[in-house]
């Protein structure tokens, strides 16, 4: 939290002196001050923020290829006059456990296309996903397991 | 330059919306096109809102551009979420190819009791 | 060819066309939770056509009714599940 504070400010600090407020200008600045406290901590303890930054870009470019594959099959399957879907609504077992993680795999499960959230059990263990391709059900918790929450909860812990 | 990427991002984002009114059109059941509806469309206003910030390259468009999207990947799920629980429980049938159905199962576990389903006592 | 005729021959009837299929399912559906989504599918659509009148007039003011739009939509289909909720409970 400390370091993410502190590149903050020197990415304000660079917009500053630059004098052009642009978001390019500001992802700049930023990327500059990661770049100087990754130098600087080098030989400290605590280097969890400096994992955690290339992971979350790298979390938001795999939800986004997710997003456009998934899109492009529905797609696909809408403008064809044959249905080659298979619904099922599927008990999902969670393994986040506090309302956050929760909250933000749901978002990211309901955001990718084929994939619904229906309900969560109310001790908070399972959810209830309605699911448009469903070739096998255990293949499917397993690729979410792998995906999405493996992924998620690496940067959140 | 930014022309070309206008438009070639603007009829990506016209054509998903498109496929969500088709999707909403011909799908069989109410579950499949929640699930078609909801995350086209969003993708297609996402990605005009896109082509806005390209244009016009000003701070404050940007801010509202992105304030708009985030709003949207908010938002979005979380009504999908209430309208669909709502439709289950009030008894809007499913498609007959859906294959399981385990939330079914869950809430006969839960409702023995009650009068949720009288038709279950003979 | 510019990009204002390109927006007004493409895009503007792509979503219009879109606008108009989305009405016969709020004509037909079968159920009330069919045609709450395609009130939401109608108001979301209405954001994107705002949003490429703005790109095509060079208004960046019209954002801000888009904004607007977005929350309202989010609103209406929230308060639509929670009152049908309530209808059946009783």
């Amino acid at each position: 939290m400390k370091h993410f504070l502190m590149n903050l400010l020197l990415s304000f600090i660079w917009v500053a002196l630059t004098g052009s407020l642009y978001y390019s200008n500001f992802l700049f600045g930023y990327l500059m001050g990661f770049f100087i406290l990754w130098i600087m901590n080098r030989q400290e303890a605590d280097r969890r923020y400096f994992n955690r930054v290339p992971k979350t870009i790298g979390f938001i470019f795999y939800f986004l290829y997710e997003m456009i594959a998934a899109n492009v099959q529905v797609a696909y399957d809408v403008i064809t006059p044959k249905y080659f879907f298979k619904p099922g609504i599927i008990r999902y077992p969670l393994e986040a456990t506090t309302d956050i993680e929760i909250n933000l795999l749901s978002t990211m499960i309901s955001m990718t296309p084929g994939t619904l959230i229906l309900d969560i059990s109310e001790d908070k263990k399972s959810l209830f996903i309605h699911v448009m391709y469903l070739r096998d059900r255990d293949r499917f918790i397993q690729q979410i397991k792998k995906g999405f929450e493996h992924k998620l909860l690496e940067i959140l812990r | 330059m930014t022309d070309i990427l206008t438009a070639i991002f603007s009829t990506i984002g016209a054509l998903a919306i498109l496929f969500a009114s088709i999707g909403i059109l011909r799908m069989p059941d109410f579950y499949l096109r929640l699930s078609v509806t909801v995350k086209a469309s969003t993708l297609g206003v996402g990605l005009l809102l896109i082509c806005a910030a390209f244009t016009f390259s000003d701070v404050s468009v940007t801010t509202k551009a992105m304030a708009i999207i985030f709003f949207l990947i908010l938002t979005a799920p979380v009504a999908a979420h209430m309208i669909g629980k709502t439709a289950y429980h009030t008894g809007v049938a499913i498609w007959k190819g859906t294959i399981i159905d385990e939330l079914k199962d869950f809430y006969e576990k839960k409702a023995p009791d009650g009068d949720e389903n009288p038709e279950q006592q003979p | 060819m510019t990009l204002a005729t390109y927006f007004d021959y493409v895009i503007f009837p792509i979503l219009i066309i879109s606008v108009v299929l989305v009405m016969i399912r709020l004509y037909k559906g079968p159920q009330v939770v069919d045609r709450v989504i395609a009130l939401d599918l109608i108001i979301t659509i209405g954001i994107a056509l705002i949003t490429a009148y703005s790109i095509r007039s060079g208004e960046s003011v019209l954002l801000d009714v888009a904004m607007i739009f977005a929350l309202i939509a989010f609103l209406g289909t929230i308060a639509f599940s929670f009152y049908l909720d309530k209808q059946i409970k009783k």
